[in-house]
């Protein structure tokens, strides 16, 4: 703990982590079979010789999940970097306006801390830092801190062990066996579309009312 | 594996900075503004922008998947009603997932029918305009997909129909499509047969009644000081 957090009472300083911890079991649901999910399809079906290591890195490197589900398709078909580029900017194009909701609350915050606030700020940290409302802005710091710290690690654990699994597995079996175990499993990715799609629509009713 | 390499770590790079950039965007845009409100032009802006893109997404994501069957259809549609009826995104998504993996695997799709695979019958063709797999346009990696998809052995020769004006010499394409997807998929025995030897090939079974699926016609006389040497498999 750094001299701004020894300025929250260490008591406080407990509850706030212990917030952080309650806050981020959902997302440990969400994050881990998800990133397990991802994590087999990148090693299943991009073709890659060392996938724990891709899933790893493109995991801990972009901490997105449409990211690494949207990459599978265009790695296996070896497409152009500036496709995956466009790819990545229609994805995430979404992000820009996350950071806007965060710009008053984040005022002051010291630029390496930032600049860490701002790698994390996925759609699940996003929901869970925009609500959360403590009155010192310490705490709260140190609530988004935590929260960010404790949700990428679990995304980047179940990406890495989704292809390490397979890693492992394709050893033992057959790899048309795997692929065909793994068949149809590429429709979480669409699925995930489809509900942010859903949530995106029903936002846009509701405030058009 | 260099090539993997190059490229895989140009896909992270590319895909750090551009999630980064996004992210950081606002907070380069407006950090002298503070706690004032954003302009309702790009607030409106970024409202409308986002559905549109996921939407183009879906679209995208939707050719991976086995879109000419229903089944897709089916398993979105349940996961965007079971979405709209409990708001649990963990819970639509993973029953979505395990619908359609049950719908693809539990033998609710189309039989494949019998291919042959012979010299006369070769599945690929490559021209100029890409590949094709029985007539039909595909990437290089669906093709080995659908050869896996009609269980042609992993030994067999795969013979791959050169188009007479496919420029194979400085097209690389067919070359990688040989060495990358073709053998790390197993099949390592591939044999390029021109156009003019698989019709003479086909000649004798079509006078004997079999039709000859997938042979183009002859190509026109013109062409024929184009072509390449004589059935070369390749020698590297």
């Amino acid at each position: 703990m750094s001299r701004r957090f020894s300025q929250v009472a260490p008591r406080e300083r407990r509850a706030v982590l212990r917030r952080a911890f309650m806050d981020s079991l959902p997302v440990l649901m969400g994050y881990t079979t998800m990133g397990f999910v991802a994590g087999v399809l990148l090693a299943a079906k991009a073709g890659l010789h060392h996938a724990p290591v891709w899933a790893f890195l493109t995991s801990a490197a972009c901490v997105s999940g449409t990211f690494n589900f949207a990459i599978v398709q265009p790695v296996a078909e070896r497409v152009s970097i500036w496709s995956v580029a466009l790819l990545v900017l229609g994805i995430n194009f979404r992000y820009a306006f996350y950071g806007f909701t965060m710009l008053a609350r984040w005022r002051g915050v010291p630029l390496f801390r930032k600049l860490f606030l701002i790698h994390t700020l996925a759609d699940e940290n996003y929901a869970l830092e925009a609500a959360c409302r403590y009155k010192s802005p310490d705490a709260n710091l140190l609530y988004c801190l935590a929260l960010s710290a404790m949700n990428i690690s679990y995304w980047i654990l179940g990406t890495t062990a989704g292809a390490v699994s397979v890693a492992v597995l394709e050893g033992a079996l057959d790899p048309d066996v795997i692929r065909r175990h793994t068949d149809g499993m590429e429709f979480a990715m669409v699925a995930l579309f489809l509900v942010i799609f859903t949530d995106q629509i029903r936002e846009l009713l509701r405030h058009g009312k | 594996m260099e090539n993997e390499f190059l490229y895989m770590s140009a896909v992270v790079a590319v895909g750090w900075a551009v999630t980064y950039a996004m992210r950081a965007l606002p907070f380069v845009l407006f950090s002298g503004r503070g706690g004032k409100s954003l302009p309702p032009a790009v607030e409106r802006f970024g409202n409308l922008i986002s559905p549109v893109i996921i939407a183009c997404l879906v679209v995208y994501s939707y050719s991976g998947l086995q879109w000419r069957t229903a089944w897709p259809y089916l398993a979105g549609a349940i996961t965007v009603g079971l979405h709209l009826w409990k708001g649990n995104p963990l819970a639509s998504i993973v029953a979505g997932t395990a619908l359609y993996m049950c719908l693809v695997s539990c033998g609710c799709q189309t039989a494949p029918d019998e291919v042959t695979y012979d010299k006369a019958h070769p599945l690929l063709r490559f021209s100029s305009r890409g590949l094709q797999f029985r007539g039909e346009f595909v990437s290089a990696r669906k093709a080995v997909d659908l050869l896996e998809k009609n269980r042609v052995p992993k030994d067999s020769v795969i013979y791959i129909l050169v188009d007479p004006d496919y420029d194979y010499v400085h097209d690389r394409t067919m070359w990688k499509f040989q060495h990358y997807y073709l053998g790390s998929a197993g099949y390592r025995r591939t044999m390029l047969v021109h156009e003019r030897r698989a019709e003479a090939a086909a000649a004798p079974e079509r006078h004997a009644g079999r039709a000859a699926g997938t042979v183009e016609p002859p190509p026109p006389a013109q062409d024929v000081r184009r072509r390449g040497p004589e059935g070369a498999g390749r020698g590297r």
